[in-house]
């Protein structure tokens, strides 16, 4: 399929919009969080992208955004790019761990450095820094005051 | 003999099969001046105290360290094996110092990897929150004597990461370190100097006592 054509398909589904294609097998779509979960499963089950390769958080100051990359995996190479918007008061979003194992390490990841609230994901802890940090320190308003003396 | 006369464990006094829950037969505390009650670890103690002391005021200790104390230190001094554990990227210049071009080992220097058998712990990166408790365990695992090289600019003071949330600034602020090495990252022939001034500091700190204190 037409990387083209997926994206005209995809933007009819509920809730999404911003459809386009960014280079060669390479489409960008934009989707609202209540609408993802169904999204994401028609993604899975009906266009076959079978790859989470990468969950990404973004700090827009006035609102978070997620990036999910996800990849077909055969001789096409075909890569969608999903975007969501969260509010920054409430940043909670579906997990999609049961659709795709990979993203588990992911979400988790997004969790653990930027605040992202995965709702039924079956282990959300930190996992790069220490049990018990306080605070998410790749928000833009994260503050760390131990170092802020002059030297 | 009456019962006060009897020197020793009330237990081993009494026999083992004799357990009783009547309070006046039970087993008392020893009297003051009983040697017997030792565990075993006050037992070691007892008996490296006995030996240096017998040692020591004899004389024989300074005759036999006039002797050993050059073989000792000798044998510090050209078999520091250190921790092979590679943190970032002075790992890469450890192991380019153990290569062919550099052949560390020729100074005795043989990478081992159990720290239960290493005399050096060398930091070689950044030492984030989460690894420092493990670090720290790595370095009390270690037999005495120990010593510890803090190898490039991240196990010095931080390097570039001094001010993040996560990196500890230095490996010094939580274990003793004896060798610095600057470089970002390390050259191999820094390292052989390191493990030369390492050399240097057991020859005239580390004397290699016999029966050392």
């Amino acid at each position: 399929m037409e990387t083209g054509q997926l994206v005209q398909q995809l933007v009819k589904h509920e809730g999404a919009s911003d459809g386009s294609v960014l280079r060669s097998n390479v489409g960008r779509i934009s989707i609202t969080r209540e609408a993802s979960q169904s999204f994401f499963s028609t993604l899975k089950n009906d266009f076959g992208f079978d790859h989470c390769s990468l969950i990404s958080a973004v700090d827009n100051q006035t609102a978070f955004e997620l990036v999910y990359h996800f990849s077909i995996v055969d001789a096409t190479g075909q890569m969608l790019e999903v975007h969501i918007d969260l509010p920054r008061d409430t940043p909670t979003v579906d997990s999609i761990t049961h659709l795709w194992g990979g993203a588990d390490w992911h979400e988790r990841e997004a969790y653990d450095l930027m605040g992202i609230y995965f709702i039924g994901h079956p282990d959300l802890k930190r996992v790069l820094l220490p049990d018990g940090f306080a605070g998410h320190p790749l928000r833009k308003d994260y503050v760390y005051e131990i170092h802020e003396e002059e030297w | 003999m009456s019962r006060q006369q009897v020197r020793g464990n009330p237990r081993m006094r009494k026999g083992l099969g004799s357990r009783t829950s009547d309070p006046a037969t039970m087993m008392e505390d020893p009297p003051s001046g009983d040697w017997l009650t030792l565990r075993s670890d006050q037992f070691l103690n007892w008996v490296d105290d006995a030996v240096y002391n017998i040692a020591e005021k004899t004389g024989i200790r300074d005759v036999v360290n006039r002797v050993t104390r050059p073989i000792f230190n000798w044998g510090l001094r050209y078999s520091p094996w250190p921790l092979h554990l590679g943190i970032m990227c002075c790992a890469l210049e450890m192991g380019a110092a153990g290569g062919p071009d550099h052949d560390s080992e020729r100074m005795g220097v043989v990478y081992r990897s159990s720290p239960r058998q290493c005399d050096i712990l060398i930091v070689n990166g950044p030492v984030c929150e989460k690894l420092r408790p493990k670090l720290k365990t790595l370095y009390e695992q270690m037999a005495d004597p120990k010593w510890v090289i803090a190898m490039g600019e991240c196990a010095i003071g931080g390097g570039p990461y001094w001010d993040s949330y996560s990196i500890v600034a230095g490996a010094d602020t939580f274990m003793p370190v004896d060798v610095y090495i600057p470089g970002c990252p390390v050259r191999p022939e820094a390292l052989m100097h390191g493990f030369l001034t390492l050399q240097k500091k057991i020859r005239e700190q580390e004397p290699g006592y016999f029966l050392r204190r």
